[in-house]
């Protein structure tokens, strides 16, 4: 640290701590509801301390909804898509950003768009291309052809539902990754690009040797957040599996042990917040991995 | 009747022998149902038994998360052509799904593969309000209730009463003796439309809607701010501004259910399907009971109506998977496997008067864990079904709803006129029915 | 903002950004141009015969007091929401960056809001501010009545606003984190020795050096609160009470989805659309201006 004086640090601890508080309560109430039984947890006000069915909570849930196999699944996807997502938005706004072609800033609003209507309200048109995921091409075929005569090209189908890919690609379709890396490239200093042209390296070395390993923090922010991001998403999973015996995810299943609101059933909040915690699990795993690279923190690691 | 339960017996034979086919050979279908939490569970549990009673065919149980979503996710698959056979739906849902050329009629799936439903057998509250203008069952009625008003007896005890109030004239004058005996709660209220505006409207035999509330034809409008509803809605609201009625919903903290079954409050309407939930969560100090919504005196009581889902048959399925459906079909309408399986592990009624003969000869409702559902059972066969205690048929019925719900909370506030509230509500609702019936030129009810 | 120096592959330049473009177009594109397509038609909830209405489900949009509403509502609440989150975030991630003893669990632990699920947070939520217990409980108990989301629409939204604040005060800290520890720590040094003191350095070094960061979050953030609020509302307050919650993607979500009417649905998801579209614009077109690149 550059210098310590005792009053600033007081005040960053007590600053740290009060964020901690905040940020933190929501999840202690978790913790606290999933180690209650079902007749304290529907108490009000519910308890404020933990108490010792945390175990019995976590292990019902565990096999209420089938964790030890979802959970594989979720992993797949959720690391499908922040890999996809990383790898992905890098090259389209290295080649937004390092090339100068006409058509550059319209692909990058067309990409760009895509943040401003969700999934959700979309969805149903959304799903029909899933059905098939080369009917838009085959559509812009058809429409080709309509006016040369005598040709048609038919594609075959490539169905989604029920898929690792279908559960993937249409998460990778956004443009946070690309927005990110765009603004990173920019604060890029020029005179590295201008030295290794100066070396005779082309594009893709220059993308490969010294933009990739400049980018490693963002990389890492960004793969923590899509593999969060991708891990609880809910409803588009649950539209395109129904073959839940194989394509099941985690979250999926934690929407079947919360109680929905209309249906008169008891609130089962314990086995609920407990299986909420086993579904936190793995990206906090994730996210502690990955601090490491982009957190100084331990290992001070000088720029 | 003896017939269906040797058929019971079979399958239980079927169950127990070994299993020669392998899973792979059989013939598998998609049931998307819309129960979630331990309700999804007892459906989930349903088709196993299903799968495990025979080794022909395999139900392959999705639950969507809801009943909403299973409605949008069958209409997204549908379009995809990648629809379920069988689709759990709620009743808010029966018109698009009668309007939508997608369904396979049960009446005729029935038919078709020669499955014998006995339809007369239906308690008539049930089959006439799933049933089309012909009086036919598209649809396989599953998992249904009715409203009752919950009530504490203890809290009954103090103001000297031991019978629960049959009017609610007599309701008003308990809850004043409530509040002066020191009860902070006496009726808890929330803003449910399915109680306070439809299930009021049936037992008073007051129309929601024109066209015999929506029955006879898309041109329907709403009425319900001209019927004895508005009095009924000033009474509720009089009710929480004399601290008679608190407002409770999961917004304030918990819901009608929570705080009835905690002691907080002394009254609540709600549905048949919590009577299992207050009988697991209640304190132990806590001794209620059950009993008809009460009516303004002087009225003549009609058969409340019901709430809940039915089953209905996709279109659009090979006739080998149609055989496989029949088979599940046959499972679900059963009084044993079927009606009675629901009844016992859920809240909800049995559906059919048989296999509400086989619970009550079985004292059922003596086990004092289910004892108090019957009430629901006679307060839909309080009378015959009326054109206005059948049930509703508008379309985009959800919105109509939420019209209703959200006018309703700024009247229970104290932020809007009773009338003006209604009046606005009805304006709401009537824009969307003019949409519906426009979306749908040219098409007729069945 | 431009490059000065940029390559002219243009073979590869195409080809980086192709699988890109394939997927929006296909995921987004073609689904978004169906949305398009259906609100200037009515759809029936199956499909099949539709008829074309030209700009009816737009009029009857804007003839929609509730409409106006929502957008009013919506504005209100991308802006609160981020500035109250960048802004908290911005103050853990400058003393986090401090790296005393320690930090790095607070670092860990500010994360955690992103990790936990809608449901679990409206579950969490719902006691956290629940007018008659813990500590909202206790404010009634002194003042009865002052707090009250279930009554008090406004009250409502600012529940709602502080959990989507909350919700993204994680995510804007990693990034806002990650920016920080990218400033090369010999400025800072440097900055220290002439007599800059810590405020000093935080406003103007260490900020100005992160500003794309900040464009970027502030970018996010607007578009998330208006795209992403679903989750929260939807568990929360279900858009009440008396539709005192109902943004516009909410609004959307009903009409179409719930109440199953697609075509008034999709007429407001163009307009949502604009909206946001007008905003970015207006974002980098005027905000970004004052962005400092390298």
């Amino acid at each position: 640290m550059v210098e310590r004086t005792r009053l600033f640090d007081i005040l960053t601890q007590i600053v740290l701590i009060i964020g901690l508080v905040i940020l933190f309560t929501p999840i202690y109430i978790v913790f606290v509801a999933a180690s209650h039984d079902f007749k304290t947890v529907n108490m009000i006000p519910m308890p404020m301390l933990p108490s010792g069915h945390l175990w019995e909570n976590l292990t019902k849930s565990w096999q209420q909804a089938g964790f030890s196999h979802v959970m594989i699944t979720s992993l797949i996807v959720a690391s499908g898509v922040a890999i996809g997502k990383v790898v992905l938005s890098a090259m389209s706004a290295f080649s937004i950003v390092y090339f100068r072609y006409r058509l550059r800033l319209i692909f990058f609003w067309l990409i760009f768009i895509t943040l401003m209507l969700p999934l959700e309200v979309r969805i149903v048109p959304t799903y029909a291309v899933a059905a098939n995921a080369l009917s838009p091409v085959q559509g812009v075929i058809d429409f080709i052809a309509s006016y040369i005569p005598q040709v048609s090209i038919q594609l075959p189908e490539w169905n989604l539902l029920n898929s690792y890919e279908g559960l993937i690609l249409p998460l990778i379709a956004t443009a946070t990754g690309t927005f990110l890396y765009r603004q990173f490239f920019l604060t890029i200093p020029e005179e590295l690009a201008e030295a290794a042209k100066m070396d005779g390296a082309g594009a893709l070395r220059f993308f490969f040797d010294i933009l990739m390993p400049l980018s490693k923090t963002n990389m890492a922010a960004l793969a923590t957040i899509m593999f969060v991001w991708a891990w609880n998403q809910y409803l588009w999973p649950i539209l395109i599996v129904t073959d839940q015996a194989h394509y099941a995810t985690a979250a999926m299943q934690l929407g079947k042990v919360v109680p929905g609101p209309s249906f008169g059933e008891p609130p089962v909040w314990n086995t609920a917040m407990a299986a909420t915690l086993i579904t936190m699990m793995p990206p906090l795993v994730v996210v502690i991995l990955m601090q490491r690279w982009f957190v100084r923190g331990l290992v001070a690691t000088e720029k | 009747m003896k017939k269906q339960l040797s058929m019971a017996l079979v399958a239980a034979t079927l169950a127990s022998a070994p299993l020669s086919a392998s899973a792979a050979e059989r013939v598998k279908f998609d049931f998307w149902y819309g129960l979630t939490g331990a309700l999804g569970e007892v459906i989930a549990n349903q088709c196993k038994l299903f799968n495990e009673s025979q080794d022909r065919y395999e139900a392959v149980c999705t639950g969507q998360g809801g009943y909403d979503k299973a409605e949008q996710n069958t209409i997204a698959a549908y379009r995809a052509k990648q629809q379920p056979a069988l689709v759990q739906l709620y009743d808010a849902g029966t018109v698009n799904f009668m309007l939508s050329g997608a369904v396979y009629p049960a009446n005729k799936f029935a038919k078709d593969f020669n499955i014998s439903i006995d339809w007369s057998d239906y308690i008539p509250a049930i089959s006439n309000f799933f049933g089309t203008s012909k009086g036919e069952l598209w649809s396989l009625p599953y998992n249904n209730s009715t409203a009752l008003m919950y009530y504490n007896k203890d809290a009954l005890a103090k103001i000297g009463k031991s019978e629960p109030p049959a009017t609610l004239e007599e309701l008003t004058d308990d809850l004043k003796a409530m509040k002066a005996a020191g009860y902070d709660c006496g009726f808890g209220i929330n803003f449910d439309p399915w109680v306070s505006l439809e299930q009021f409207s049936y037992i008073h035999g007051v129309p929601l809607a024109t066209k015999n509330n929506g029955y006879d034809g898309l041109d329907a409008e709403l009425v319900y701010n001209k019927t004895k509803l508005v009095d009924f809605i000033k009474l509720e609201r009089s009710w929480v501004d004399n601290g008679y009625a608190k407002i409770m919903t999961q917004q304030t903290g918990k819901s009608i259910v929570e705080s009835f079954a905690d002691g907080t409050c002394q009254f609540i309407y709600t549905s048949v399907g919590d009577h299992s939930t207050i009988t697991q969560t209640h304190k132990d100090s806590v001794h209620w009971g059950d009993a008809f919504l009460p009516v303004f005196a002087g009225t003549k009581r009609l058969n409340s109506a019901i709430g809940g889902a039915s089953v209905w048959i996709m279109a659009g399925k090979s006739h080998e998977t149609y055989e496989a459906v029949a088979a599940f079909v046959k499972y679900i309408t059963d009084s044993e496997t079927g009606v009675n399986y629901i009844a016992h592990n859920t809240g909800y009624i049995p559906v059919t008067k048989s296999a509400f003969k086989i619970l009550s000869d079985q004292g059922f409702y003596k086990d004092p864990k289910y004892a108090g559902r019957e009430v629901a059972f006679a307060s839909l066969t309080a009378s015959e079904v009326t054109p206005l205690s059948r049930g509703v048929r508008l379309g985009n019925y959800t919105a109509i709803r939420s019209a209703f719900q959200s006018e309703f909370q700024s009247i229970l506030n104290g932020q809007k006129d009773v009338q003006a509230g209604l009046d606005d509500a009805v304006k709401a609702g009537n824009e969307i029915l003019r949409r519906y019936e426009q979306t749908f030129k040219g098409k007729e009810l069945p | 903002m431009e490059k000065r120096v940029t390559f002219s592959n243009y073979w590869l330049a195409g080809l980086f950004i192709a699988p890109q473009l394939f997927l929006v177009f296909t995921f987004f594109y073609w689904p978004t141009g169906q949305a398009l397509y259906w609100s200037l038609t009515l759809e029936p909830p199956f499909g099949g015969g539709n008829q074309f209405v030209g700009l009816q489900n737009f009029m009857a949009v804007f003839g929609d007091a509730h409409y106006w509403d929502s957008v009013i509502r919506s504005l209100v609440f991308a802006l609160g929401t981020t500035a109250i989150s960048v802004g908290f975030a911005t103050v853990l991630a400058l003393f986090a960056d401090r790296g005393l003893f320690g930090h790095s669990i607070f670092k860990f632990a500010y994360f955690l809001p992103y990790a936990v699920p809608a449901a679990a947070v409206g579950l969490a939520f719902r006691f956290t501010f629940t007018p008659d217990a813990g500590i909202f409980g206790a404010v009634n108990h002194i003042i009865p009545g002052l707090w009250d989301p279930s009554r008090n629409g406004g009250q409502a939204l600012f529940m709602i606003m502080l959990g989507q604040a909350w919700k993204m005060a994680g995510y804007n800290f990693v990034f806002l984190l990650a920016g920080l520890q990218s400033v090369p720590r010999s400025m800072i040094e440097a900055a220290a020795m002439d007599g800059a003191g810590v405020f000093r350095r935080m406003r103007d070094m260490q900020m100005p050096m992160i500003t794309p960061t900040f464009f970027f979050l502030f970018v996010i953030n607007i578009t998330d609160s208006f795209v992403d609020s679903f989750g929260m509302i939807d568990v929360m307050t279900r858009g009440g009470p008396s539709r005192a919650t109902e943004l516009m993607v909410y609004k959307i979500y009903l009409d179409g989805f719930e109440a199953k009417d697609y075509s008034l649905a999709a007429a407001q998801s163009m307009l949502l659309m604009l909206l946001i579209m007008v905003m970015t614009i207006f974002q980098f077109r005027y905000v970004e201006r004052r962005v400092h690149y390298n």
